[in-house]
């Protein structure tokens, strides 16, 4: 095997370390984010271990629950708090924030969802839009993690290598900047893509079980165009200077004492 | 409240028209032209990549803001904006751009 190959089979691994440094949280758990179902429930994911109440929006609520925990009173073994950003208030009172999805459901009818719930809402205190259920604090937040630094560590490390390469001159600056302008064509296109269909489902008040991956991957691929475009602009950092110069007219210090020095020479 | 789709669109193809047809009748230097919409794709990344971040800072330490419905109403509208100028940027590069997808193809055909 020349280094060549190994190079490749080196390169064909880093998708591989990207996938087991993610954990599986865009798959599961409660596609309306948190809201307790009752049997039959909303998603067709319906699962109960005997409380009539889906534990798949259980397990969302706890998990949401557990990171404000720090926060949260401890005055009773059922005090409730409810989930994300949805309502940083905790009360001591009562049982389980029913209603959650009514401020957290991102892009579903909110007010449809409150009703449906409104026996058990005790602090639905944050105001929704009812036209479609979207504000503020209907950003998704269901315990989610979008594994901002494992993505960003392995795209810049993968920049690193492929420099390296290609200043050994492993690498031809050519396939060099192909590879990067690749990944960043694919990071654009993966958020501009799925970030297109969530506008559309929003704008439709349509609710599918697929909203929380689309959310979930509109933001993974969104890393991988941050930090993409920011490669790009090193790649193409002369052209991205000289950008400033053609339209503000800002000149390099360096080039402006070459035109003096070969004016100088000229004279 | 409705994501607008076109209306933010609408100027920035119009205005991409008309940088287009001035370039195209040498009223200005194919380099203004280019030059102006990298900067517009640079704005519209910046504002709606950042409005982005932000928000993802937020979910993830949980925090609830008030600024967070108009910092996603922008975020989505830029990110309309920005959706279509990178269509622009393809255009503008479409040599290269056929390059960088056709390389393959005619490594292939040799």
């Amino acid at each position: 095997m020349n280094l060549k190959e190994k190079l490749i089979t080196a390169l064909s691994t880093v998708p591989l370390i990207a996938a087991t440094t993610m954990d599986g949280s865009c798959a599961a758990g409660c596609p309306f984010y948190g809201l307790s179902c009752s049997a039959p429930g909303r998603c067709g994911r319906f699962t109960d271990s005997g409380d009539g109440i889906c534990d798949l929006s259980q397990s969302s609520i706890t998990a949401s629950s557990n990171t404000q925990s720090g926060s949260s009173s401890s005055s009773s073994s059922d005090s409730s708090t409810v989930s994300g950003t949805a309502n940083s208030k905790t009360s001591s009172s009562t049982d389980v924030q029913k209603d959650s999805a009514g401020s957290s459901n991102p892009n579903g009818d909110s007010s449809n969802l409150s009703s449906s719930n409104s026996s058990n809402d005790t602090n639905a205190s944050v105001g929704t839009d009812h036209g479609t259920g979207i504000d503020g604090s209907n950003i998704p937040s269901d315990g989610v993690h979008y594994n901002v630094l494992p993505v960003s560590i392995l795209l810049i490390g993968g920049y690193l290598f492929t420099f390296y390469l290609f200043k050994k001159g492993i690498l031809t600056q050519k396939k060099h900047r192909r590879i990067w302008n690749l990944l960043v064509t694919a990071g654009y296109l993966g958020t501009g893509v799925t970030g297109v269909l969530l506008i559309v489902l929003i704008n439709l008040g349509v609710k599918t079980v697929l909203n929380p991956s689309l959310i979930y991957w509109h933001a993974e691929l969104a890393i991988l165009m941050v930090i993409g475009t920011l490669i790009h602009i090193h790649l193409y950092w002369k052209p991205f200077k000289n950008m400033f110069t053609i339209l503000f007219g800002f000149k390099n210090s360096k080039k402006g004492k070459k035109i003096v020095k070969s004016e100088n020479f000229s004279k | 409240m409705v994501y607008d789709m076109i209306l933010p669109a609408l100027p920035f193809i119009v205005g991409y028209l008309i940088t287009f047809s001035l370039y195209k009748r040498r009223i200005i230097k194919k380099s203004v032209h280019v030059n102006v919409w990298n900067m517009i794709i640079g704005l519209a990344f910046l504002i709606s990549a950042g409005a982005g971040f932000i928000l993802m800072v937020l979910l993830e330490l949980g925090i609830t803001l008030p600024i967070g419905q108009p910092l996603l109403y922008w975020h989505v509208e830029l990110g309309v904006t920005l959706v279509l100028v990178t269509i622009f940027h393809f255009h503008i590069y479409w040599k290269s751009s056929k390059a960088m997808f056709g390389s393959v193809k005619r490594r292939s055909e040799l």
